[in-house]
């Protein structure tokens, strides 16, 4: 709910101040899109391993890499537009951009805003723990001590788990390196963090003696675009299925995320 | 735009924000009482006990006093357990800031020990006192009182150093305020009333570290 406070505030201070700005790139259809030779795109590049910059400082990731496989699709170049996680609801409001690709969960408050795609990937809070240990739920973890992030997804997830089920331990780190570090040296039996966590703790070293036990939740991203702006959603929409269809996203999942996709519904 | 500080919702949390502080007083006390203990060992060995013993001393000072209080935290936390000894975060805590204190603490009361005048020694010697009675009564006692103002500062820093125990998960009052923060979003509003605590506990600890003081020293020189 402070999320969606926040980005409706921050939405209302750009709409405001875009009525200043006299360029509008966004594009009503898919045909103006080609007729005007871009696409452009939101990402966020501070968000390894979807968006982040490579040595060379170049955007790359799953999310960089979904954008330039949806301009091959259109015959366009894409032109990038940086944004922050609380400004992807302005960028498309503002019309700065065609589309958000950026770890966008879906959530029906934002989705008051701006209009979604299927999603094209997704991403689960999950509880890790070594693999001689037996997790399958909730009541396996009461008398452990489980370790997460301060502040995460995970940590509210685990709080409520914790007060509902007496006797599962907390500890809560201030950042996921040391987390990681906890795990690694035992310190902690368990720990909640995204689904993509193993792969740190194999660089960690004796990473392969832990596994995903159970998800937590699994948040699904789409693609933003503007409100209202159907011709362009259900383009994407059929790209993204065939996309789906022929392995592409799953690829790109285990290029940048180690393993496939989870199981992605569609609306 | 919302400016206005709001307490209301960090003041219906102030339960947890105590029940931190009284795990920062936990931590304090006993890494006070263990460190001082520490301190006083290593102050009589470096300055009374043979080679072997005086030179791990100094090393062991120099090894604390040389690196940061967070990476010893660290050490003691994530390391020790690579070597089978696996803490809880609050022994661990414990165990981190009592060696910490420890180092300080021993060269410290070797500051004051070496203030000694070498005739109160000799005196004592004359009248045929025994070795532990001039350690303890001529040279530990008067050596303490010397320099208990520079002790109790240093007590009051190892009372401030249980601020960043938070980064091995122990719940003590600044881990607890941060917990709030991620929750609320109130920094500013978290941090001025814990700052506040603080700033309570330590006057309080300053006044009972001299009202001890007062108690343990009363003699006229």
């Amino acid at each position: 709910m402070r999320t969606f406070l926040r980005d409706a505030m921050l939405a209302g201070i750009v709409l405001a101040l875009s009525a200043l700005l006299p360029s509008i790139a966004s594009a009503q259809s898919v045909d103006e899109i080609i007729s005007r030779g871009k696409l452009v795109v939101a990402i966020d590049t501070t968000t390894p391993p979807y968006g982040f910059l490579d040595a060379n400082l170049k955007p790359t990731g799953f999310d960089i890499e979904v954008a330039n496989k949806m301009g091959e699709a259109l015959g366009v170049p894409v032109e990038f537009v940086t944004v922050t996680s609380p400004g992807r609801i302005p960028a498309l409001l503002t019309k700065q951009v065609d589309a958000v690709i950026s770890i966008f969960s879906i959530t029906p408050a934002r989705a008051i805003q701006i209009d979604y795609s299927i999603p094209y990937a997704g991403q689960s809070a999950v509880v890790i723990a070594p693999k001689s240990t037996s997790i399958k739920g909730v009541a396996d973890l009461v008398g452990k001590k489980v370790g997460l992030t301060r502040g995460t997804g995970e940590d509210g997830l685990l709080t409520k788990a914790a007060e509902a089920n007496p006797g599962i331990e907390i500890l809560r780190f201030d950042d996921y390196s040391s987390l990681l570090q906890a795990m690694v040296s035992g310190q902690i039996d368990a720990m909640g963090g995204g689904d993509y966590g193993e792969i740190y703790l194999k660089k960690a070293g004796n990473g392969d003696a832990f596994e995903q036990k159970y998800v937590l939740k699994t948040f699904y991203f789409g693609i933003g675009v503007a409100k209202g702006n159907d011709n362009l959603r259900q383009w994407v929409n059929t790209w993204l299925f065939t996309m789906k269809a022929d392995g592409t996203l799953d690829a790109l999942s285990m290029k940048y995320r180690n393993q496939p996709l989870p199981v992605l519904p569609v609306f | 735009m919302q400016t206005a500080l709001q307490f209301g919702p960090i003041l219906v949390h102030l339960d947890l924000l105590l029940r931190g502080l009284e795990k920062s007083i936990q931590l304090a006390a006993l890494s006070i009482l263990f460190g001082t203990a520490i301190g006083v060992l290593g102050a009589v060995g470096r300055s009374f006990g043979p080679r072997f013993l005086s030179w791990p001393i100094a090393a062991y000072v120099e090894m604390i006093r040389n690196t940061p209080l967070l990476i010893q935290l660290y050490f003691v936390f994530f390391s020790l357990p690579l070597f089978g000894f696996k803490l809880s975060s609050n022994t661990a805590a414990v165990v981190a800031l009592s060696i910490h204190l420890g180092a300080y603490a021993t060269e410290i009361l070797r500051a004051g020990i070496e203030a000694i005048p070498e005739g109160q020694i000799e005196a004592a010697k004359s009248l045929g006192l025994s070795r532990y009675r001039i350690i303890r009564h001529v040279v530990l006692v008067p050596a303490a009182r010397a320099v208990y103002p520079s002790l109790s500062a240093q007590f009051i820093l190892q009372i401030m150093g249980t601020s960043i125990v938070g980064a091995i998960a122990a719940e003590e009052l600044t881990a607890v305020a941060n917990n709030l923060v991620m929750q609320t979003f109130r920094s500013f509003e978290v941090y001025i009333v814990i700052a506040i605590i603080y700033f309570v506990l330590v006057q309080a600890a300053s006044l009972f570290f001299a009202g001890i003081g007062k108690l343990m020293f009363r003699w006229k020189v």
